[in-house]
């Protein structure tokens, strides 16, 4: 995605085309970014109006009552808390593991390399539904159930062949001169390793843990399964539970979806020309 | 990467790397992996030496003042209250994965009265017969009791109550010309529609009849006000729910909808969607729990005010005589893995006082387990939901018990949400439930 | 296979001939290679001790009469036979099936056409490229969420909207058919930008003077794109389109969360059985066996079918 592609320009064309296409572009951005809008409507609402009808919520004053009852609850601070712990522990130990294997793919030479490479990937075609019954069955053996690594180990193997995949596109776009020069220098493979390669790859390994953060951040099954404590629970789990004691307190869902989803939005805002990058590098060859 | 170039540098001592440098290498990444979980993740250990205590959400603030209240005059040790889904579902869930997993640190539980036959099958609960004998036992209401026995003893004490009730409008009905709530579903009908078009309001009647438990509850009441069961009151291990009277209550449930009195969307209402339809002024009749009269006329629901309302039991099917709603509420259950057992019987014994359950009763509006609170004067002036649903109360009964009642259970749910949005006919829905229903029982035998 | 993966072998060949394991001798026998594998074990072994062993241990469970409280005995094939007669799981499974074909298509149609409409320079790309990662960003079970407010009958406004307009007549949430309609659009506008990014980076590898010597030859728009755009992309396409079709078959917390527990997937079907039931644990597990079998068989009629390439390598 470095630069544009400018073949079928705009330029040329009439202005009627130019306007039919910033109204499609105006269509697809409202389309995508409506439902966060609605819902960010939904959390500034009293629950008299949010109950009444959408026509009401629509045009009723803006109220903060939601934010202070999600705000107001302990648990959904902790809630935040591990999530942040979940995601950010699982991204280190997968750039740890992951740009170690990532870089004997992409740079050495071995005769199994397409098959570990297939083992790899097959996991992330792996259903992870398919595991819940036994993983339950090891991790309270080994007692490590409704701790945060009963999330981290099963969203580290499920964030490790992304990782992989996207390190291994970015070791290979590196220049192998340096590596080599700094061998013929007398560095060792993994004394070239940490002093060309990671400094080098740096941005590369820096997308990639955007991406296997969101991945860890955004995970719901594991979570929902090995965790049953709100000492643990991160919030994808915490949100859909929001409740009054009889009833579902929708406001208090919508305002926690909005907290947890601006932060991302955000971060995409901000990284979103390396998002699509790392997005793009495993899946499109050159 | 701190890690990785940390971990590079320790190798990068040595001139090639052998097998050892591996393997420090790999036992420093997950010594410190073990190290963040060791100072990161003291779940288990958390507030060791307190009595642990899980329940639902509670918004009233009344249950953490109790616990306050207890752990003020309580000096050998504090509780902790552990907030729980509110969803009866969910909250079981979470429970059944920490009993799997060994028991986990829950002292006490307070419990759905579906749950103890199955918790109790497995092991899970303290039996509390000795401490909890018939003569204490007779202080309590008999339907909350019977939840908590499973094959003769014990495990708990009924902690508030439930039953499913009519609400109505009784100044809507009124200037209809009507001046008693409905005794009979065909009543309901024709008040809920003549009503409902005299006054402009958008439907006769709501209900629950999501694919979830309260479903279950709803559509057990439609089947045992028209004579039905599910299993032989006589013999609970015989499935008799092939009736014409059960395909007759599972009819009306459906004939509600078809006909217009309660809207097609009431297939996937919850309590949650009941209240706003009924306390928005959008419905002439509701079934629902007595905790939604408390809500009339509050900040979140000011269009309809308690004066408005009236509650009655649920109305009978032509020619029956027999009251029924469906019992609901909570237990107190101890975890038969609990090293602090006395204690926690201690708490069980505080919260399920007459003094705690007035307490909550006034503030919360839960309806207490012990008979005698039913003749207080206080709670029967600020609770008038307890003298008109007095009746329906006495009627309330339990869903069927069973340790495998969560399998029933999702049987249920399907069978009765299909009832209910019309993709299924009353009479296949009952024939399919004896079907499912007795290979459950069998499996249990 | 690569190139320089069959160098390695054809130096190995020979050596592999005269005695068994010489390969093994060859591979470990060079430092280089020996380092290489040891980088590689760590990961390696993470994924198949927590994947690839609960999923050998899953075949054991489905073939005994096991609880998740007690281990059983061993019952052969009992448990895929019920499974198959059972109308909760065939339900599960028709759904997946409808679910992950209409959504992967719409996705890919979608995808493909909005794709080739950004594939140009204009103001604002980082913007539209921006909005168009948010609903990827969203953690699915939060969009499900907020989708179910939407949907929701008194407060939901595309509910409103629907009826309003007289496009159904009945509330979405109560339906069985508008539910999993509901799960396929809410996928379609989670997933589509991503798959137009990866379309649109597909794109822009095919040189632009392909395109002006077609031009030159009188190729008109249509026969340029599929004699040059569809070929070039296949690749793209099919790695794009496999990543999605064996995602959207294992769906889970959307149909979990959006219908509320109503909709059966067969990932919900497991983790019903496992989870919830006390009965069907066993057959639970047998289900999520079909699944990973089935995942597996996709993937390979994308590899030998289809030939896609597995490998990265140029």
């Amino acid at each position: 995605m470095a630069s544009a592609t400018t073949t079928k320009g705009a330029a040329g064309r009439g202005s009627l085309n130019a306007i039919l296409f910033y109204v499609f572009l105006v269509l697809f951005v409202l389309v995508s970014l409506f439902p966060l809008l609605w819902v960010f409507r939904m959390s500034i609402v009293t629950k008299s109006d949010l109950l009444t009808s959408p026509v009401v919520t629509l045009a009723a004053p803006p109220v903060g009552t939601s934010y202070s009852t999600v705000f107001g609850n302990p648990d959904f601070i902790q809630a935040l808390q591990n999530s942040v712990i979940v995601a950010g522990t699982t991204t280190v130990i997968c750039l740890f593991f992951g740009s170690i294997c990532a870089y004997s793919i992409a740079r050495l030479r071995f005769r199994f390399k397409n098959s570990i490479m297939t083992v790899i990937l097959a996991i992330s075609f792996f259903p992870a539904v398919a595991i819940i019954a036994p993983l339950f069955i090891q991790f309270t053996a080994v007692g490590i159930i409704n701790t945060y690594w009963s999330m981290i180990i099963p969203d580290v193997v499920f964030a490790l062949p992304l990782t992989i995949w996207i390190l291994v596109a970015f070791f290979r776009e590196l220049p192998r001169d340096l590596e080599e020069a700094a061998k013929v220098d007398g560095a060792t493979t993994l004394q070239a390793f940490r002093k060309v390669i990671v400094p080098l790859a740096a941005p590369g390994v820096f997308t990639t843990a955007i991406l296997t953060f969101i991945h860890a951040w955004n995970e719901f099954l594991f979570a929902n399964t090995f965790t049953f404590d709100a000492a643990h629970y991160p919030v994808t789990v915490v949100i859909p539970n929001f409740a009054t004691t009889y009833t579902t307190d929708y406001g208090a869902q919508a305002a926690g979806a909005v907290i947890v989803t601006v932060p991302l939005v955000i971060l995409v805002l901000i990284f979103q020309r390396r998002i699509v990058s790392g997005l793009t590098a495993g899946a499109v060859k050159g | 990467m701190t890690e990785g170039t940390e971990a590079g540098a320790s190798v990068s001592a040595g001139r090639r790397l052998n097998r050892r440098d591996f393997l420090k290498m790999s036992g420093a990444g997950l010594a410190g992996a073990a190290l963040l979980g060791s100072t990161a993740c003291g779940g288990g250990s958390s507030g060791s030496g307190d009595l642990i205590f899980s329940m639902g959400t509670d918004t009233s603030g009344t249950l953490q003042g109790l616990v306050d209240k207890f752990n003020k005059q309580s000096k050998d040790f504090k509780v902790q209250y552990r907030e729980m889904p509110t969803d009866s579902g969910a909250y079981f869930d979470k429970l059944r994965t920490q009993f799997q997993a060994g028991g986990g640190d829950i002292d006490v539980i307070g419990a759905d009265v579906i749950w103890p036959a199955q918790f109790a099958a497995n092991g899970w609960l303290l039996d509390v017969t000795d401490k909890f004998p018939k003569s204490d036992q007779s202080q309590f209401l008999p339907g909350p009791i019977q939840t908590l026995m499973y094959e003769g003893k014990i495990y708990g004490v009924p902690w508030f109550t439930d039953a499913g009730l009519l609400y109505y409008r009784a100044d809507l009905l009124e200037k209809s010309g009507y001046s008693e709530p409905p005794k009979t579903w065909s009543e309901l009908e024709e008040m809920g529609l003549k009503t409902a078009k005299d006054q402009g309001i958008d439907n006769g009647f709501v209900f629950q009849g999501d694919q979830y438990e309260g479903g279950v509850c709803n559509g057990c009441e439609y089947i045992w006000t028209n004579g039905g069961n599910i299993l032989d009151p006589a013999d609970p291990s015989k499935v008799v729910i092939d009736s014409p009277e059960a395909a007759a209550g599972l009819a009306t449930e459906q004939g509600i909808v078809e006909d217009g009195i309660a809207p097609q969307s009431v297939a996937t209402y919850t309590e949650t969607e009941t209240d706003p339809a009924f306390l928005g002024n959008k419905a002439v009749f509701a079934r629902n729990w007595p905790y939604m009269y408390a809500l009339a006329g509050t900040k979140d629901y000011p269009d309809v005010k308690p004066e408005q309302i009236g509650v009655a039991p649920l109305p009978l099917a032509e020619g029956q005589t027999q009251l029924a709603s469906a019992l609901g509420g909570w237990n107190m259950l101890i975890n038969a893995q609990s090293d602090m057992q006395d204690e926690a019987w201690e708490f069980v014994k505080f919260m399920t006082s007459e003094q705690s359950q007035r307490q909550r009763a006034l503030s919360a509006s839960l309806l207490p387990t012990r008979p005698s609170l039913y003749q207080d004067s206080e709670i029967r002036n600020t609770l008038p939901v307890v003298v008109q649903g007095e009746e329906a109360l006495k009627n309330a009964r339990s869903r069927p018990v069973s340790p495998y009642y969560s399998d029933m259970s999702l049987e249920m749910q399907e069978q009765f949400n299909g009832v209910v949005n019309g993709d299924t006919s009353p009479e296949d829905a009952v024939k399919a439930l004896q079907q499912s229903l007795t290979q459950i029982v069998e499996a249990g035998s | 296979m690569t190139s320089s993966d069959r160098e390695n072998v054809s130096s190995v060949r020979s050596a592999e001939k005269t005695r068994r394991g010489g390969w093994f001798r060859e591979e470990f026998g060079n430092p280089e290679r020996r380092l290489a594998y040891y980088m590689i074990l760590p990961a390696l072994l993470i994924i198949l001790i927590i994947a690839f062993f609960p999923i050998m241990y899953s075949v054991v469970l489905s073939v005994t009469d096991s609880t998740v409280t007690a281990s059983g005995s061993f019952v052969g094939v009992e448990n895929y036979v019920e499974m198959f007669k059972n109308p909760d799981f065939l339900e599960g499974l028709k759904n997946t099936v409808i679910f992950t074909v209409a959504s992967v298509t719409l996705e890919f149609v979608l995808g493909l056409g909005i794709a080739l409409a950004i594939n140009r320079a204009f103001r604002g790309r980082g913007l539209v490229r921006a909005a168009v990662l948010v609903p990827w960003a969203f953690p699915t079970v939060i969009s499900a969420v907020m989708w179910r407010l939407m949907f929701q009958d008194q407060i939901g406004v595309i509910d409103a909207v629907a009826n309003g307009l007289g496009i159904i007549s009945e509330p979405i949430l109560s339906d069985s058919t508008l539910l999993l309609i509901g799960c396929i659009l809410v996928d379609t506008w989670k997933t589509t930008p991503f798959m137009a990014l990866l379309l649109l980076a597909g794109l822009q590898t095919i040189p632009g003077e392909v395109y002006e010597a077609a031009r030159v030859d009188g190729a008109n728009v249509m026969q340029r794109f599929f004699r040059i755009t569809m070929p070039l992309l296949k690749g793209t396409i099919l790695v794009a389109v496999l990543f999605r079709t064996l995602d959207a078959y294992r769906v889970y917390d959307l149909f979990w969360v959006l219908s509320g527990q109503q909709l059966e997937s067969l990932s919900t079907f497991v983790f019903k059985a496992v989870r919830i039931s006390q009965l069907l644990f066993a057959q639970g597990n047998a289900a999520s066996i079909f699944v990973f079998v089935s995942s597996f068989l996709i993937a390979l009629v994308f590899i030998k079918v289809f030939g896609m390439q597995t490998s990265t390598e140029e």
